[in-house]
Formats: structure tokens, sequence, C-alpha cells
């Protein structure tokens, strides 16, 4: 069993080796096959893990499987040490399959490119790191997954490196994300001088018996971490930017796996945050915060990527505010099927993007539908199961989010309201898009690409994933269904017990307000985008707030990068350029002047070094001899 | 031991190394500033034989051997020294290849 969830781990990296070690020997082509097949490999070892968890009781569903002692220091070890359990194996599952087939999507997205060897390594890279943060036996190793899978993320964002754009957004998101690996890391070291031990049960055992304002610190880490990662108020600013990589990037980095990753650490680190309520509601309240915020700012962007990476970030608010209010299997739930209906949304995308040679304006688009009568279909599926429409997988775990909220009174009320907002935008910006690319008379720009390729869709390779992916995300869902069976959630019970149970009743009321409100803003959306009837209000004030993206951008600009530019000036002028320039500056001077006034006794005339010689020689001789 | 005293190797050899020292002093010749090196040479040579046998040891045999062995390998290189430079239609003047002053 734990050999399933090695192999698991190391085919992707052994296949990244591979790419990268044959270099220019093996074909663009052939690169992508070994890294889509080395991802399948490690899906098939999920799967073997999977199954050998699911032949177990329930409460003995937990291996650790240690390789060998990492680090050793006095009474502080930390192995290389690998955790199968409930949770580590949906993520294992999501991680690889999704992977898989996003990689496989690859080969046919980036065919042509100059640099495709270096893609797939990359990828395949990317796929080892967030399985290693995933199936990591300790916190020491899930901190090194996490560093990595930040890593991958700059690299495949910054892919075409020759476009300052992408650098720079790479560059945004790598430091922002390093602002979470430090407080994660701050959070570590917490532990280990509380509790010394980095191991998920030794520390959650370790925790209980610490000071509140101990806990409170770690998980405000730990919180600090995941909100970076997910890109949640108020450290979101680099995901949108990251559009810039390839659009499977986004796809499964940006939407389906890595930015998940701080759900996943919430609820793998629960019994931190449950002995810190007021984090835990702190994590709800961004998380509903977020979802608000990113969906309003989804309403008027006009890159069809972009609207779609706001609309991850207001869907990772959801997972936030179910994690948050301890509703850990509606939280990993909506996690699985986001990441099957965002990945299909992405690759819809990318399909759209493919047929029109890299555009991604939207206002460019319109009337797809007939050119692309397929890829119509697979976004609409997307699209509704994204709104939370019954039955598409959407529905099921949105609202078992947002029963739970409700179950959980007071402060949850608040958190079940701001979720039935995000629930009306969401279809609002959702459908705006889909009108805007699919629905109407076809633009210029459409008509001018409707037979140009003479490959329909696009290749094979992108529309057979597109096509599972459709499959997955319609029925995605019911492994859930309220008031019948509970799989996810019994399956992940023993490692994150909820905090609150949604009766029945709640359930379907919930039901009912969500799909009502998601109607409306498809119905609002269809008014104004697609029948044309009404047009958007004119609202100068709130337009500029959400084109400039509520001004989070400015607002670092000012706090951070001014001052840190200011004070970088003025160090340069008083202290770099008069002390250390100035001082390497005259140690080269002086060099060069005792060199001149040495080098004038080098006249190039023989005779005069031997006489120089005979001289000292003479000299010398007789000092000896008059000494002696 | 029979033959001349220990004094008049040391002369001899004294003699051959001032004649050696003039000739690099004076000569402008690189060939015969290389010739008059390995007079000096061999004087300091038999400056170091005739004490090897004045005092009955081989250590200073074997060092004369030593520094006629360098003294070849310094032929060798001057002499291909000397070629290149007139290869390189210079003048073969000591006083005038002076590329190298400060």
């Amino acid at each position: 069993m734990t050999a399933g969830a090695w192999i698991c781990l190391l085919s992707p990296l052994a296949g990244c080796l591979a790419i990268t070690l044959a270099g220019g020997r093996i074909s663009r082509r052939t690169a992508g096959i070994v890294a889509t097949l080395s991802v399948f490999v490690a899906f098939a070892g999920a799967l073997v893990s999977f199954a050998a968890l699911a032949g177990k009781d329930a409460e003995e569903r937990a291996q650790l499987s240690t390789a060998w002692t990492w680090l050793s220091a006095g009474g502080f070890d930390v192995g290389l040490s690998l955790l199968v359990d409930p949770l580590a194996a949906v993520m294992m599952l999501i991680v690889s399959g999704v992977g898989g087939l996003i990689v496989w999507y690859s080969i046919g997205y980036m065919a042509g490119d100059e640099e495709e060897r270096r893609y797939f390594a990359y990828m395949a890279f990317f796929v080892f790191s967030m399985l290693l943060l995933v199936q990591a036996g300790n916190f020491l190793l899930l901190l090194v997954g996490w560093g990595l899978v930040g890593l991958a993320s700059y690299l495949l964002i910054g892919f075409w490196h020759e476009r300052p754009q992408a650098v720079a957004a790479a560059k945004k998101a790598f430091v922002m994300n390093v602002v979470g690996d430090a407080t994660m890391a701050l959070a570590f070291f917490v532990l280990i001088q509380q509790t010394g031990t980095l191991d998920f049960a030794g520390a959650f055992a370790g925790a209980e018996g610490l000071s509140s304002t101990t806990v409170n610190l770690v998980a405000l880490g730990l919180l600090g971490g995941a909100v970076a990662k997910s890109a949640q108020l108020p450290l979101h600013t680099w995901l949108p930017d990251a559009m810039e990589g390839p659009t499977p990037v986004s796809a499964l980095i940006h939407a389906a796996t890595m930015v998940t990753a701080g759900v996943y650490l919430i609820v793998r680190a629960h019994p931190v945050f449950e002995l810190a309520p007021d984090v835990q509601d702190l994590a709800a309240g961004l998380g509903a915060a977020t979802l608000l915020a990113a969906g309003l700012v989804a309403l008027v962007q006009t890159d069809i990527k972009r609207v779609i990476a706001y609309s991850t970030m207001s869907q990772i608010g959801y997972m936030f505010l179910g994690a948050g209010l301890g509703a850990y299997g509606g939280g990993m739930f909506h996690l699985m099927t986001h990441a099957f209906f965002k990945a299909l949304l992405f690759m819809g995308a990318g399909l759209v993007i493919h047929h029109l040679a890299g555009e991604q304006d939207m206002r460019r688009m319109g009337g797809l539908r007939k050119a692309m009568p397929r890829t119509s279909l697979a976004f609409l599926v997307g699209s509704l199961a994204l709104v939370g429409i019954p039955p598409l997988s959407g529905f099921w775990s949105k609202d078992a989010i947002l029963a739970s909220a409700l179950a959980s009174g007071g402060y949850g009320r608040v958190l079940f309201v701001a979720g039935l907002a995000g629930a009306f935008l969401t279809g609002l910006y959702t459908f705006r898009m889909l009108f805007l690319v699919f629905w109407g008379e076809p633009s210029g720009l459409v008509a001018e690409h409707a037979d140009g390729h003479g490959h329909g869709e696009g290749p094979r390779s992108m529309t057979v994933p597109v096509g599972i992916l459709t499959v997955l995300a319609a029925v995605g869902g019911l492994l859930e269904v309220p008031g019948l069976w509970h799989v996810f959630g019994d399956w992940l019970h023993p490692v994150a017990e909820p905090l609150v149970e949604p009766s029945t009743g709640q359930d379907y009321l919930t039901s009912v307000l969500a799909v009502s409100l998601g109607l409306a803003g498809i119905w609002v959306a269809w008014l104004v985008y697609a029948a044309r009837r009404r047009t958007v209000p004119h609202a100068p004030f709130l337009r500029r707030l959400l084109e400039h993206k509520l001004y989070f951008d400015e607002l670092y600009d000012a706090l951070f990068y001014r001052p840190a530019v200011g004070l970088a000036r003025f160090w340069r002028g008083a202290v770099e350029q008069p002390l250390i320039d100035g001082s390497i500056a005259g140690v080269a001077l002086g060099a060069r002047e005792a060199g001149a006034a040495v080098g004038r006794a080098q006249t190039g005339f023989l005779r005069s070094y031997v006489l120089a010689i005979a001289v000292s020689a003479a000299i010398l001789l007789v000092v000896f001899v008059s000494v002696k | 031991m029979t033959g001349p005293g220990i004094s008049w190797y040391v002369a001899l050899s004294g003699a051959l190394f001032g004649i050696g020292a003039l000739g690099v002093l004076l000569r402008r010749s690189p060939l015969i500033v290389l010739l008059s090196l390995e007079i000096m040479l061999n004087a300091a040579n038999l400056t170091l034989i005739a004490f090897a046998r004045h005092h009955g040891g081989a250590d200073g045999q074997i060092f004369a051997l030593a520094v006629m062995a360098v003294a070849a390998s310094e032929v060798v290189v001057g002499l291909g020294l000397i070629v290149a430079i007139a290869r390189g239609r210079l003048e073969l003047d000591v006083d005038k290849l002076n590329f190298l002053k400060g």
C-alpha cells in the first residue's frame, strides 16, 4: 500500500528528470508523452493506495511510511515520511488524475512552441511537488512541497520569458507566496519550540497543552500560508496576473490543484485551528470577503482567463468559508468538484484561445457556438456546475458548505448571506462570459477564424481530456446527496470530523435559495448580454473601483513598493555610492597608481636588470662577509 | 689526491664567471647572451665539482648534473625564443627588445 504512495510520488519526478536529462535527444512530442505517462502512472499509484485504504476498517485508514530519518538534532528529528490517509488519498487522486488530463491536453495546446520540453519537465516537476505537499507525513516535508509548488508556479507563469508581463507576474506570484511561506515557517518554529516535534500527530497532541496565545500564533502563521497560496484577501493580487502563463498551467496550478492547497492545509491542521476558534472565524470571514470581492471584480473583466481566475478566487473563498466553519467534508468536496469544473472551464477557454490564435479579449469574441458546438457544450456544463445548478457537481458541494454555514448559526448566518450573494454573482459573471463568448452573432475575429485551421475544435489530445472532465464535472457531485448518502463526507470523517452537521431541512432550504439566486444571476446576464434588453447601469465610480480590482495593487504599491524603492534610493545615495562604491574605486585607483610608479623601474633594457642583480649580489656578499 | 690545488679551480671558475657576466652585460646579440649565461653556469658547475672532489663527497657532483639538465632545458627555451624573434623579423638586439618596459 505504501509502495503505491511512493510510486505515486516519485513517478512524476522520474518523468521530469528523464525529460531534463534527455534534452534534445527526444522529440518535443515524446517529452509530452513521457510527462503525461509519468503523471498517469502516479494516478495508478494513487488508485492502488486508495483501494488499499478502502479495504481497511475506517479507524485503521492511516499509514505512515518513513523512508529514512531526514534531519536529526538532539531530541528533534524529522523523517522523510509519507502519510497515506483518506484526506491524502483524495488529494492524490485529484492531483494526479486532473493533472494527468491537463498534461495530456498540453500536448495539443503547446504543440509548436519553441521550448516544449522545458514546459513538460516543469509540469511533471509541479505534479511531483504537489504530491509531496499532500502526502507529506510531517509539517516540514509539507513545507518543502509548499515551497516547491511555489517554485513550479513561478517557473510556469514566467514560461514565456520573453514577455515582460509574464516575468513580472511570475515575480509577483513568487513574492506573495513567499510571504505566506515565511509565516508558515514562523508557525513551525513556534511548534518546534513548544512541542518539540513537527509530526502531525505529535504536534496536534502537543498543541492541546499550549496557551491560547501560542496556539493562536501558530494558527495565524498557518493561515497566512494558506491565504497566500490560495489567493485569498489580502494576499490575492498575484492570481489574476498569473494568467500570463500558458492556459493549461492556469488550469492545473491556478485552478485545480495548487491554489487549493490552503484549504487542504486548514483541513489537515484542523486540530490546531479548532484550538484557535478566533483564527477559524477569521479564515471563514476572509473566505466570505474574498468570494464577494472576487465575484464583483469578475463582473468587469474583459480577459476570458481573468474572469475564470477571479471565479477561482471566489470559489476558494467558499472552501475557506467551509473549512473555517469546520465543514471539512464540504470544503474538501468543493475542492474536488471545483478541480473538475474549473479545469474544464480553463481548458474550454484554452480551446477558444487556441481556435482564435491567441486572442483572450472577450469583447472581440462572440457567436462561437456555431463554430465550436462541442466546446460550447462543455463550457456550458462547466458554467452550470460553477453556478451550482442541479444535478451538476458544483450544486452539491457549494450547498454543502452553505448549509453548514446556516447550521452554525450566529456568525455563520452572516457568512451564509455572503455566500448566497456570491451565488448570485457567480451566475452573473459566469454567464456574462458564456454569452459574450459563445452567444450572439459571430464577431469579425470569429468569422475570420471560422474555417482557417482545418482541425475542427482542436486536436484530439485536447478534446478528449475536455470530454472526460465534462463528464466528471457533470456527475462528480453525486458522491454526496443530502438526505440519501454521504460517501465523501463519511470517507473523510476519520481524518477530520466536521464541527457542524446541517439537518436535511437546512440542506434543502439552502439548495432552494442558492439555486434560485444562481438562476437569477443567469437571468440578469441573459437580459444584459444575450437578449440585450437591458444595459449595464451607469455607475462610473463603481465601475472604476472594480476595474482597478478594488485598488489593491495601488494600495500595495503605495504601502510597500514605493517606500521600499524610496528607502533603497536613499541608502544608495547616502551609503552605497560614497562609502562602498567610493572605497572600492579608491582601492582600484591606489593600485593603479602604485603600479605605474613601480612600473617605471621596468626599463626594458636587459643589461640594466643584470647590473642590478650583480650589484645586489655584490652588496649581499659584502654584508655576509662583514657580518661574519 | 694529485693535480692542482683547490685554489686553481676556484680561480678558473671565477675567471669564467667574470667572462660570462661581462658577456651578458655587454653583448647585444641574444645568442651571445645565452652563450655567456652557459659559461656562467659552467663556472658554477666547476666550483661544485672541485669542492666535491676536495671533500671527497658525491653530492656536489650530483648537483652539477642537475644544473646541466636545467641548463640544457634553458637553452632549448632560449633558442626557441630567439628563433621565434627571428621569424617575427624583429631585430636580434636585446636593447631593442624592450616591449615589456613599464
